[in-house]
C-alpha cells in the first residue's frame, strides 16, 4: 500500500459494515438506511444517477410548461395594439419569470438530466463519482426553483388581500428582467420580487456548481479501461466543457447577487448611485457570468446532435478532434466576450473593438462545428428517424440564430439592434432552434434507453414539423419588428406604429409552437405508457449505453467494459475482431452499490427554508430572520449527518441473479 | 484503528516526509521574512514608486507560489491539478485586469453630492497612524 | 468525513491516478479563484475610480496589526502542512497537536479580524454603508473571514472525529489533505488581499 501523498491508499476490499443481504442496513449513526425501499421513499432518497436524471427531466419539463404559459401570456398581450390583457406590472413579471424559468429551470436542468443519465452510461461507469452529492444537487435545484416560483403564490395571496409586504409594494414576483440590471433591482425601485429572485438564483447556483464538480471528476476518473480522452463520445466532451464553464461562470454571479443582497438587506452601496455605486458594474459582473451561460445552454445541445448525426448517417462523426477542440475554444472564448452585451454603454474605443473582434472570432469554431456536421451527413446512408429530423432542424435553425449573432458582433450594427425585437429573434432562434430542438432530439433518441419503451406511430414527425413551423412563424417576423423599431420588454404599442400585423403573426406562431410542445408531451406520455419494448439497441447505436438492457439495471454494467476504439459498439458490431468491447473480470464480491440517504434531501431542504425566509424577511414577515438561521442550521445538520452516516453500500451479483 | 505508526511503513517514505518537514519549515521562515520585508518596503522614502509597487506584487507572488506548490503539494502531485488551478487563476486575473482597464474615473459623475462632500486631500506618502 | 469508499468504481480503474476528493477540491478552489477574484476586483475598481473620494484607508488601516494577522495565518498554514504530513505518516498524536496549532492560529486570525472590524466601526466610523469603500471592504474581507470560520468548523470537526474509534489514519488521510487544501487556499487569498487591498494603499 503506497503512502505517498500523491496516491491514494486503496480502500479495503470490503469494509466491515458492508453486507450483501437485501435487508436494510444501519448507518454509522445507527439509523436504518433507506436502501431497498420502494415508491416515493425510494425516489426521495435515491442516489442512482438514472433516477436523478429522470427527476431532473420531469422537473425541467414541468418548468418548460410554466415558462411556456408565461410566454403565451406575453404573446397574447402583444397580439393587438394598445391591448390591456395584463397590466404593465404583470407584463414585467411575466417576461422576467419567462426568461429566468426557461434559462435556469428548463434548459439547464434538462441538459443536466442528460448529463446525469448519460455520463456514467457512456463512459462505462457504475455511477457518478459522488452519488449523494448528485442527489443533493437535484434537490437543491428543486429548492431554488420552488423559491423563485413561490413568488407567484404570494402574489396571488396579495391579490386576495392575505399578504402585504411591509413597505406596501406589491411587486412580489421578480420584475426587473432576467438579467436584473441595477439600479432597477435596488431597494428604491423594486419590492421583494427581487429578493425572491436573488435567493432563488443563489440556491440554484449552489446546485449547478455542485453538480458540475461531480461530473468533471466522474468524466476524468471514472472512464472504463481503454476509454481514453480522445475516445470519449462528443456528448461527454461537451458535458465536461459545460461543467468547467459552470464552475468558472457561476462565482461572478454569486458575488454579484451577494453584493446586491448586501445592498438590499444590509444597506451597502455597491449599486446605490447616490452613494457612488456603479450600476454598470452589475452589468459587467452579470455578463461575465451571462455570456458563458449562453454556452452552458448550447454546448450540451451540440453534444447531443454530435451523437445523433453519426448514428443516423451510419458513418463516424466527421472531424471528431476538430469538433472537440472547437468546443473547448468556444468555452474558453466565451469568457472573453461578455462586453458585447454592453456595446451601447460606452465602454471606450479599445474595449469595444477588442470585444467586437473576439466575438467575431467565436463564430469560427462554431462554423467549424457546423461544417463538420455537414461533413458527417455527406455521403452517409441517412435514415430520417425522428431524432435525426430534429437534429437536422437544429443545424438549420441554430445557424439562422448564429447569423444574426454575427451581425451583433459588429458594434455599430449592434447599436441599432440593442434592446430591439431583433435581439429577441436572435436568441430565441439560438435557444429554441438550438437548445430546445436538440434536447427534444435527445429525448426522442434516448427515451427508449431510459424507459425501455419504443416510440410508435408518426406523431414524432408531426411534433418536429409543428415545433419548427411554430418557431419560425413566431420569431422570423421579430427580426423585422426589431428593424422597424419595436423595443423589447414593451408592454404595448400604439396603433399607428405598423407593428400590429406582424405581432399578430408572432402570437399565432407562439400558439403553434405550444401545440407542438403539447403534441410532444402527449407522444411522450403515450410512449411511456403503451410503447412496444425497445430492446437494447433500437437505433443501431455506436456508444456504450446501447450495450446494456433498456431500461438499464440499477448497477448499469454487469461487467465493466474494456474499450478499444471511438464508437466502441459500432466497432464491436461492424469492425475488426480486435476492436470488440472486452470486459473486466467481475469482482467476486459483486458490484458495489452506494447506500441511499435522506441527508442530501435534508441539506437541500435547509436551503429552501433559508431562501424563502430571507425573501419573506424582506417583506417584513416576523421571525423570518431566525427561521433563515434555522434553515442554515438544517443544511449544516444535514451535511454533518451525511458525513457521519458513512457511505455504506451493499453488493449485487447480477450474473448469479441472471443465470 | 492503530494509533501508532503502521509497521509496514517503508523507510523511504519516512525519509521523504522528513525532508518535507524541513522544506515546510524553511518555506514558512522565508514567507515570514517576506511578509516583514513587505511591511518595511511601504515605509521606504520614495512614495508612489513603481519599484515599490512591483516589488510588492513580486513578493506576494512568491508567497502565493510557495503555498500552492509546497504546502498544497502541487509540486508532488499530478500535473492535471496544477493545470486546473492555474486555469482558474488565469481566468480570474484576466477578467480582473480587463475590468480594471475598462473602469476609469471619467465614469464618475462629479456632480453627485457624495462626491463633493466626500473629497479628501490626497496625501503623498504613508499617512500617520 | 466519509471515507475513501464513498466512490463507487473500483479504484484500480482510475485512469489518472488522482484521488476523486482531491481532484474535486482543486476544481472547487479553481472556481473559488473566480469568486474571490470578482470580490477583490469590485474593491479595486471602486478604489481606482474613487481614488481621492471618500475615506482615506491609510488613516483607518492599522498595517502592523494586519501584518501580524498575515503572519498568524501563515503559521496556521505551516501547521496544516505538518498535520497533513503527520496523518500520512500514520501518527495520529502528532496530527492532533498540529491540528490544534492550526485551530489556535486560525482562531487568532478571526479574533484579529473581529477586533479590526470593531475598531473600524467604533473609532473610524467606517460602516458597510460608508460609501463604496465600506461596502467593498467589509463584504470582501468578511467573506474571507467566513471562509476561515468554515475551515475552522471543518478542522474542529476532524479534531473531534479523530477521537472516534472509526477514525483511521490511512483511510482518512485523504480527507484531511482535502480539508488542508481548503485551508491553504484561504491563506493564499489572504496573501492576495494583504497586498492588493492593504499594502497597495501605502504606495
Amino acid at each position: 500500500m503506497s503512502l505517498s501523498t500523491t496516491k491514494t491508499a486503496a480502500p479495503p476490499k470490503s469494509a466491515p459494515h458492508e453486507h450483501d443481504s437485501s435487508k436494510a442496513a444501519r448507518s454509522n449513526l445507527g439509523l436504518v438506511r433507506p436502501d431497498h425501499t420502494t415508491g416515493w421513499k425510494d425516489w426521495l432518497t435515491t442516489v442512482d444517477h438514472k433516477k436523478i436524471g429522470a427527476m431532473y427531466a420531469i422537473f425541467s419539463l414541468a418548468f418548460l410548461i410554466v415558462g411556456g404559459v408565461e410566454a403565451l401570456a406575453i404573446r397574447a398581450q402583444l397580439a393587438f395594439a394598445e391591448n390591456n390583457l395584463v397590466s404593465a406590472e404583470t407584463y414585467n413579471q411575466l417576461f422576467t419569470m419567462h426568461g429566468t424559468t426557461m434559462v435556469f429551470l428548463a434548459v439547464m436542468p434538462l441538459s443536466s438530466a442528460f448529463f446525469n443519465f448519460l455520463v456514467p452510461l457512456q463512459i462505462g461507469a457504475r455511477d457518478v463519482a459522488f452519488p449523494r452529492l448528485n442527489a443533493f444537487s437535484l434537490w437543491t435545484f428543486v429548492a431554488g426553483a420552488i423559491v423563485i416560483n413561490l413568488s407567484w403564490i404570494f402574489q396571488a395571496a396579495n391579490a386576495f388581500g392575505w399578504f402585504t409586504p411591509i413597505d406596501g409594494r406589491t411587486d412580489i414576483v421578480p420584475s426587473a428582467g432576467w438579467f436584473g440590471y441595477a439600479p432597477l433591482t435596488g431597494d428604491q425601485y423594486s419590492g421583494i420580487g427581487t429578493d425572491f429572485w436573488i435567493f432563488g438564483l443563489q440556491v440554484l447556483g449552489i446546485a449547478s456548481v455542485a453538480a458540475s464538480l461531480n461530473f468533471i471528476v466522474t468524466i476524468i476518473n471514472f472512464r472504463a479501461p481503454g476509454l481514453k480522452m480522445m475516445r470519449l463520445p462528443v456528448f461527454i466532451w461537451m458535458t465536461l466543457i459545460t461543467s468547467f464553464l459552470i464552475i468558472f461562470a457561476f462565482p461572478p454571479i454569486t458575488v454579484a447577487l451577494g453584493e446586491l443582497m448586501f445592498d438590499r438587506v444590509f444597506g451597502a452601496n455597491f449599486f446605490r448611485v447616490d452613494q457612488g455605486g456603479q450600476p454598470i458594474l452589475w452589468q459587467h459582473l452579470f455578463w461575465v457570468f451571462g455570456h458563458p451561460e449562453v454556452y452552458i445552454l448550447i454546448l450540451p445541445a451540440m453534444g447531443i446532435v454530435s451523437e445523433i448525426l453519426p448514428v443516423f448517417s451510419r458513418k463516424p462523426l466527421f472531424g471528431y478532434s476538430l469538433i472537440v477542440f472547437s468546443g473547448a475554444v468556444i468555452g474558453f472564448l466565451g469568457f472573453a466576450v461578455w462586453s458585447h452585451h454592453m456595446f451601447t454603454t460606452g465602454l471606450g474605443k479599445v474595449a469595444t473593438a477588442a470585444f467586437s473582434l473576439l466575438t467575431m472570432a467565436i463564430a469560427v469554431p462554431t462554423g467549424v462545428k457546423i461544417f463538420n456536421w455537414i461533413g458527417t451527413l455527406w455521403g452517409g446512408r441517412i435514415k430520417f428517424s425522428v431524432p435525426m429530423v430534429f437534429s437536422l432542424g437544429f443545424i438549420w435553425m441554430f445557424m439562422m440564430g448564429g447569423f444574426s449573432g454575427i451581425m451583433h458582433s459588429a458594434a455599430p450594427a449592434d447599436a441599432q439592434q440593442q434592446d430591439s425585437y431583433f435581439v429577441v429573434a436572435h436568441f430565441h432562434y439560438v435557444l429554441i432552434g438550438g437548445s430546445i430542438l436538440s434536447l427534444l432530439a435527445g429525448i426522442y433518441f434516448w427515451l427508449p434507453k431510459m424507459v425501455g419503451k419504443m416510440w410508435y406511430g408518426k406523431l414524432g414527425y408531426w411534433v418536429s414539423a409543428t415545433v419548427v413551423v411554430g418557431l419560425n412563424v413566431t420569431f422570423f417576423p421579430m427580426h423585422f419588428l426589431g428593424m422597424i423599431g419595436m423595443p423589447r420588454r414593451t408592454h404595448t404599442y400604439l396603433e399607428g406604429t405598423g407593428w400590429q400585423p406582424m405581432n399578430l403573426v408572432c402570437t399565432v406562431g407562439a400558439f403553434i409552437l405550444a401545440v407542438g410542445i403539447f403534441l410532444f408531451l402527449w407522444d411522450l406520455i403515450r410512449t411511456i405508457r403503451k410503447g412496444p419494448p425497445a430492446g437494447d439497441d433500437p437505433w443501431d447505436g455506436r456508444t456504450l449505453e446501447w450495450t446494456i438492457p433498456s431500461p438499464p439495471p440499477s448497477y448499469n454494467f454487469a461487467r465493466t467494459p474494456i474499450v478499444h476504439s471511438r464508437d466502441p459498439l459500432w466497432a464491436h458490431k461492424h469492425g475488426k475482431a480486435s476492436l470488440r468491447i472486452g470486459s473486466v473480470e467481475p469482482d467476486p464480491h459483486g458490484i458495489h452499490m452506494p447506500s441511499q440517504s435522506w441527508f442530501p434531501l435534508l441539506a437541500s431542504a435547509g436551503f429552501f427554508v433559508l431562501g424563502l425566509s430571507m425573501a419573506l424577511k424582506q417583506a417584513g414577515v416576523p421571525f423570518c430572520g431566525y427561521i433563515a438561521i434555522a434553515g442554515l442550521g438544517i443544511t449544516v445538520l444535514g451535511i454533518y449527518l451525511w458525513a457521519l452516516e458513512g457511505p455504506g453500500g451493499f453488493h449485487v451479483h447480477p450474473e448469479e441473479t441472471n443465470s | 484503528m492503530s494509533h501508532s505508526a503502521d509497521p509496514s511503513m517503508d523507510r523511504e517514505f519516512l525519509l521523504a516526509e522528513q525532508k518535507k518537514y524541513f522544506t515546510f519549515m524553511n518555506l514558512a521562515f522565508l514567507m515570514t521574512a517576506l511578509t516583514g520585508i513587505e511591511l518595511v518596503i511601504i515605509f521606504l522614502p520614495f512614495p508612489g514608486s513603481i519599484l515599490i509597487f512591483g516589488s510588492l506584487v513580486f513578493l506576494s507572488l512568491i508567497k502565493f507560489i510557495g503555498v500552492i506548490f509546497w504546502f498544497m503539494h502541487l509540486i508532488y502531485d499530478g500535473k492535471l491539478l496544477t493545470l486546473i488551478f492555474l486555469f482558474g487563476m488565469v481566468l480570474a486575473s484576466g477578467t480582473s485586469t480587463a475590468l480594471l482597464f475598462i473602469f476609469n474615473s471619467d465614469r464618475v459623475d462629479q456632480t453627485l453630492p457624495f462626491y463633493e462632500e466626500g473629497i479628501i486631500a490626497h496625501e503623498a506618502g504613508p499617512g500617520g497612524h | 468525513m466519509s471515507h475513501a469508499h464513498d466512490t463507487t468504481a473500483p479504484l484500480e480503474h482510475v485512469p489518472t491516478g488522482l484521488d476523486n476528493k482531491k481532484l474535486m477540491m482543486w476544481l472547487f478552489l479553481a472556481s473559488d479563484c473566480m469568486f474571490f477574484g470578482t470580490l477583490i476586483t469590485t474593491h479595486l475598481v471602486y478604489r481606482k475610480i474613487y481614488e481621492n473620494v471618500g475615506v482615506d484607508p491609510i488613516h483607518i488601516f492599522d498595517i502592523e496589526l494586519t501584518t501580524a494577522s498575515s503572519f498568524i495565518l501563515l503559521m496556521s498554514s505551516l501547521f496544516m502542512a505538518l498535520a497533513v504530513s503527520a496523518i500520512h505518516k500514520g501518527s495520529i498524536k502528532s496530527f492532533r497537536w498540529n491540528l490544534v496549532g492550526v485551530i489556535i492560529f486560525g482562531s487568532l486570525f478571526l479574533a484579529g479580524q473581529v477586533y479590526e472590524f470593531n475598531h473600524f466601526v467604533t473609532h473610524a466610523g467606517l460602516t458597510i454603508s460608508s460609501g463604496t469603500f465600506g461596502s467593498t471592504f467589509y463584504v470582501m474581507t468578511g467573506t474571507h473571514g467566513v471562509h476561515v470560520a468554515l475551515g475552522l468548523l471543518w478542522l474542529v470537526s476532524w479534531l473531534c472525529y479523530s477521537f472516534s474509534p472509526r477514525f483511521n489514519a490511512h483511510q482518512h488521510a485523504i480527507d484531511i489533505e482535502t480539508a488542508g487544501l481548503y485551508w491553504h487556499f484561504v491563506d493564499i487569498v489572504w496573501i492576495v488581499i494583504f497586498t492588493a487591498v492593504y499594502l497597495i494603499e501605502y504606495v
